[in-house]
């Protein structure tokens, strides 16, 4: 009897242990938190003196993470009292690791975010309005480049600023250019259909390949034949995904991708646009200001040459607009030194420390600055025509339907104009 | 009444002991497995907004009959049904000839055991990647053997391009993957059976086939049940391979599994009410199918 009474008082202390010790960790941050200052005339000296530390979380790369540490370490020499905890994220992780935060009332002060990614965590409530808030924003933001700070925009108020930027241009090799006789980038769409046709020999060179169907593939050339997804007030997209100028833009494609001058790639399991380029099987691609550190890692050797989007019919060039907006999160407590935070990240000391990895900064102030690398000439000025893609929360759904109608065209089940007719009614029906 | 009461804590204090030692995995079961599942089960019945749940929109069943009349949630399940259909039996069969081989008395038994077992303890993410790029369109080992080795096609075959097509790397690979614990549970069910009774049968002249049919497939039924149970269940739900494979229903919606079509309502699009609603569409699914197999289970071996 002893010893069963043994047991159970045993079973009792294991039970209670592990109930006690999920809540210890708790304890003692709490205790933690405490502010170590010895405070002898209480609330004034504590305000001033209580170490800050806010959070930031990232989907840096290697290099970028580096350069962030650089920053932080600069931001916190200026700002005594302020630490800066930054977090890297895998990318496919990052959307799942803020909507966990979000429920769990565990987000972070601050984060770096896709720029399509704003409007939809603005709409859900989860970040802070920022102009007429937070110190200085007109000024910061009027020194921004246009594209980028929309995406900051949702229902009349900005959430965000834009941190970085990027955009797609034309990628051509030049060695597939100078066995063909062909001296330069294509200037205008027309030429480069032509171009595209006479650089594919079979299936052993292609003329130009897409990454896939997604939005983002196609953007750059929509865009640059004048093509739209919806009106400036985001309230219709007929009339403009159906437009003839957007429609132009699928049947162009479609056309190349039916006399085989475009790689079958884009459908699904093929060679990688990045792999295909570098190793002569694509003669044209188009992809953003990171290829130079993917190819000087992957294809040290290989010659990276950019040329801007050729010219749509009306002799304009476009782009799409890419890139990460610094935000802040609904509820932080720290929300002077967040903000103190995210206007450092925009100040013309971090955007340079940052563009030193590849990074395209966001101030228009730093156009021509020397410190920047070379090739982000052609990023800038392509930067200067290129569009946002919508800034709605519905925006993943918008460009699924147009994702599908793409595929459509492309196995030939309809024409561009009634596969976008379709994706008009689609986004529509995303914009009640 | 008060005698049912006092029956309770008559059984109460008997089984105090195991309950107090009980009571920590009890805990840690309700807190991290029951509680999360009645809240998504209460999420499902709500345009559930994740920031603000007090703002969440009470919306009864319309996110059950908003999936039941989705048509990609419908191919979706037909997707997940014909994948369970296809590899289900195509593991049973495969592991249960592979079992029976390697119960023989074969030399390098171990080794041929080790080999059938590797591609089990192999990680989803990295033999999913792997088939993707066998089953590669333009640089596809498949596609070198299918048209550079054997002649049969002439023309590069775009196995990830085809919503059908796709699925021949996804079963396979489910396939491959899971010979290898099916045979090790057919060894341990063939290892069961009593060896007189094969003794017995040979004296009556049965041979291999008659013994195969008679004897070994009729008191393999308890574990071929379970099997089925648990293969079943883990096929519903199949999820990493297709995931990778079709990155989220590639092309055009039309490859979901009911899980990655789960995953991308709540995750991507922050629809956590849909997202509910599926996995409990999916929940009584498997809860049907398994309480059908194992009524099955529970029927006597006959003689």
């Amino acid at each position: 009897m002893k010893s069963r009474k043994l047991f159970v008082f045993m079973g009792a202390i294991l039970a209670l242990s592990i109930i006690m010790s999920a809540c210890a960790p708790k304890v003692e941050e709490q205790a933690a938190d405490v502010p170590t200052v010895v405070d002898e005339s209480p609330a004034e000296v504590e305000t001033i003196t209580e170490p800050v530390m806010i959070t930031y979380w990232h989907t840096m790369s290697d290099p970028e993470t580096e350069q962030i540490e650089k920053v932080i370490t600069a931001f916190e020499a200026a700002n005594p009292g302020i630490t800066v905890e930054s977090t890297r994220f895998a990318w496919d992780d990052f959307k799942p690791a803020l909507i966990t935060g979000i429920a769990g009332d565990a987000t972070p002060d601050t984060a770096r975010m896709d720029i399509a990614w704003v409007s939809e965590f603005a709409d859900q409530g989860a970040l802070m309005q920022l102009d007429g808030v937070m110190p200085g924003f007109d000024d910061i933001a009027d020194g921004t480049f246009s594209g980028p700070l929309s995406t900051n925009f949702w229902q009349g108020h900005y959430y965000g600023l834009p941190q970085n930027t990027n955009t797609q241009v034309l990628l051509w090799n030049k060695e597939i250019f100078d066995a063909a006789g062909i001296t330069d980038a294509p200037a205008t769409l027309d030429e480069f259909a032509t171009v595209a046709c006479e650089l594919t020999k079979g299936e052993t060179q292609y003329g130009y390949a897409l990454g896939g169907t997604y939005f983002w593939a196609p953007a750059p050339i929509f865009y640059a034949m004048g093509g739209e997804v919806v009106d400036a007030d985001i309230t219709t997209a007929s009339g403009y995904v159906n437009s003839e100028d957007s429609v132009a833009a699928f049947t162009m494609l479609t056309e190349l991708f039916n006399q085989d001058c475009i790689s079958p790639n884009l459908l699904g399991g093929g060679i990688g646009t990045a792999d295909g380029h570098a190793t002569g099987l694509y003669a044209m691609i188009v992809d953003g200001p990171w290829m130079v550190d993917i190819y000087k890692g992957n294809y040290p050797d290989f010659e990276v040459n950019f040329a801007p989007i050729p010219t749509g019919t009306d002799g304009s060039t476009s782009s799409v607009v890419g890139g990460e907006d610094v935000v802040i999160f609904e509820g932080t407590e720290n929300a002077d030194a967040a903000m103190k935070w995210a206007a450092f990240l925009l100040s013309e000391e971090s955007q340079l420390t940052m563009a030193e990895v590849g990074v395209i900064p966001t101030l228009s102030s730093l156009i021509g600055n020397e410190a920047l690398p070379d090739y982000f000439g052609v990023f800038l000025t392509q930067l200067e025509t290129a569009q946002a893609r919508v800034p709605h929360p519905a925006w993943s759904d918008m460009d699924n339907a147009i994702n599908n109608a793409f595929q459509r065209m492309l196995n030939g089940d309809q024409t561009p104009q009634a596969a976008l007719d379709q994706a008009a009614i689609e986004i529509n029906a995303l914009l009640q | 009444m008060e005698l049912l009461l006092t029956k309770f804590v008559k059984i109460l204090k008997k089984s105090s002991t195991a309950l107090i030692f009980l009571l920590p995995g009890l805990l840690l079961f309700t807190v991290f497995i029951i509680v999360p599942m009645i809240y998504s089960f209460r999420i499902s019945f709500y345009d559930w907004k994740i920031v603000n749940p007090e703002q969440s929109e009470w919306i009864g069943v319309e996110n059950y009959l908003r999936a039941l009349s989705d048509p990609i949630f419908r191919r979706a399940a037909l997707n997940t049904v014909i994948y369970s259909l296809v590899t289900v039996p195509g593991q049973m069969i495969l592991g249960l000839i592979v079992a029976v081989l390697l119960n023989q008395n074969i030399r390098g038994r171990t080794f041929y055991r080790i080999m059938y077992y590797l591609p089990v303890i192999t990680s989803w993410v990295i033999v999913s990647l792997l088939f993707e790029y066998m089953f590669s369109g333009q640089a596809g080992l498949v596609n070198y053997f299918l048209r550079d080795v054997f002649h049969v096609t002439s023309e590069n075959i775009l196995w990830l391009a085809d919503p059908i097509l796709t699925f021949v790397p996804i079963h396979l690979l489910g396939i491959w993957k899971g010979i290898g614990w099916t045979a090790v549970i057919f060894v341990a069910g063939l290892q069961a059976i009593p060896q007189h009774l094969y003794e017995a049968a040979e004296v009556d002249g049965a041979g291999s086939k008659e013994k195969f049919f008679l004897i070994t497939l009729p008191l393999l039924r308890p574990t071929t049940v379970y099997l089925l149970v648990v293969l079943t269940i883990g096929s519903l739900n199949a999820y990493i391979s297709n995931l990778l494979i079709t990155n989220g229903g590639n092309p055009m919606d039309l490859t979901h599994f009911i899980l990655t079509l789960m995953y991308e309502a709540t995750f991507t699009k922050l629809d956590f009410g849909y997202g509910s609603a599926i996995s409990y569409l999916l929940t009584m699914c498997v809860f049907v199918v398994s309480v059908f197999q194992i009524r099955m289970m529970t029927k006597p071996i006959e003689n």
